[in-house]
């Protein structure tokens, strides 16, 4: 009984070793948090101050999300969205509280796009992203953001 | 992974039923600009508020003028308590004031709120973390490396809110952002008063931030919520959030010494301890 069950241990043990360079490598909210940061060196070149807290969350494929932020007029903004997916599509903009859209030099690459606000006065605006895959249903995504 | 609160499914059904393009743009009419309603948003929204740390309050200070924030910076120790609800409140006035002594540019006061920082996170119980973020500041106190001391003040309180908030208790952690709110706010009112105008004034328009505070007070458990200073600290939002929502044409010398005033009185109230 005992040899039965050392055996099947080794053999359990033997499989998830051979099956262990195929399984695939998945990404974290912390990838997309990095992707974020990575959109942001740019900017932090030009003077921005980065935040260190953000929004994160896993989110369905093309689905809408907002988030209502304070901002500043005479403070210029940026904000980076990060996903760590291969084939990531954004969409990222920014509404004022009449719902007229302020973002500008929207920009996007693989993993993270990035848009400026310069807001036209002290008050709560809204951020509206998504991010896209035709690969995955489900996306990790990271929102940061920075003032100068 | 932060929570989400889905939008009734009945709105999203009558916003698309009624054929809304898919993006939320300006929503125009015969009776007038509408206001934009996020609530009618055909998506997802994000219950969570990020609060703006007190320095992106005072670069916009600094653009308007030169505010002499010597005068702003306070040099009070925090007093000691076993009292947790209250040591999270003043962790969050305490890293505020770190924001003010930075814009004084002001080394000696940096170095003592960093020391003050390490006191409340040892009585806190959560030393271990924030110990390496109070080194840097005071290492960076005597460089006078103010870039780096305003990060470190930033990870100091997210390291402790995030450490809150593992050890599920998300209202310690709203406590140190109420906190850090109510000192910013107030430096920002002193400042303000003393150089009034209506650019400067207009930075105290932040009602969704009070309303956010409101809402993270009302879902607090009964101990925390009826604790002395956050019952005091509802209140005195509740007044501050009217002198807001009444400023429709801008905020006036009045409202803003009003609001500065509400500010001072809940921070003594969070001082007083005992």
């Amino acid at each position: 009984m005992i040899f039965t069950v050392t055996l099947l241990r080794r053999a359990a043990l033997l499989l998830a070793v051979c099956l262990l360079p195929v399984l695939p490598v998945f990404a974290t909210i912390d990838d997309a948090h990095s992707f974020a940061m990575e959109a942001a060196i740019p900017f932090v070149k030009k003077g921005f101050i980065v935040r260190e807290d953000y929004w994160n969350g896993e989110v369905k494929s093309g689905q809408r999300l907002m988030v209502k932020h304070q901002m500043f007029k005479g403070n210029e903004y940026a904000f980076w969205i990060g996903c760590p997916e291969d084939d990531a599509e954004f969409e990222l903009t920014v509404l004022d509280e009449k719902g007229v859209e302020i973002a500008l030099d929207f920009t996007a690459s693989q993993y993270f796009a990035s848009m400026r606000v310069n807001p036209p006065r002290s008050g709560t605006y809204t951020v509206i992203f998504s991010v896209s895959s035709k690969s995955s249903k489900s996306l990790y995504w990271a929102l940061a953001y920075g003032y100068r | 992974m932060r929570a989400f609160v889905p939008l009734p499914p009945v709105i999203c059904a009558l916003l698309l039923a009624a054929g809304l393009p898919a993006s939320a743009t300006a929503q125009g009419g015969k009776a007038g600009v509408q206001e934009f309603d996020p609530r009618a948003f055909p998506g997802q929204m994000v219950d969570d508020v990020i609060v703006p740390v007190p320095s992106e309050v005072f670069t916009v200070l600094d653009k308007l003028g030169s505010p002499n924030w010597h005068q702003e910076v306070r040099k009070e120790k925090p007093p000691k308590t076993g009292d947790r609800t209250r040591l999270s409140l003043l962790f969050g006035v305490t890293v505020a004031e770190g924001f003010v002594a930075v814009q004084a540019e002001d080394k000696e006061s940096v170095k003592d709120i960093g020391r003050d920082v390490i006191d409340l996170a040892t009585a806190l119980g959560l030393i271990k973390s924030v110990r390496p973020h109070a080194q840097a500041i005071l290492d960076a106190a005597d460089k006078g490396d103010w870039a780096s001391i305003r990060k470190e003040f930033d990870k100091t309180q997210k390291t402790v809110r995030d450490a809150m908030d593992q050890m599920k208790d998300a209202d310690l952690s709203q406590c140190v952002s109420l906190g850090g709110w109510l000192r910013g706010t107030a430096s920002v009112t002193s400042v303000v008063t003393k150089n009034f105008s209506a650019d400067s004034a207009e930075l105290l328009n932040q009602p969704m931030l009070v309303e956010h505070f409101l809402a993270r007070i009302e879902r607090m458990g009964r101990d925390r919520r009826e604790h002395d200073a956050v019952a005091d600290i509802a209140k005195g939002l509740k007044t501050i959030l009217a002198r807001m929502e009444g400023a429709v044409d801008g905020f006036t010398r009045d409202a803003v010494r009003d609001i500065g005033k509400v500010c001072e009185s809940l921070l003594a109230e969070i001082r007083n301890v005992k």
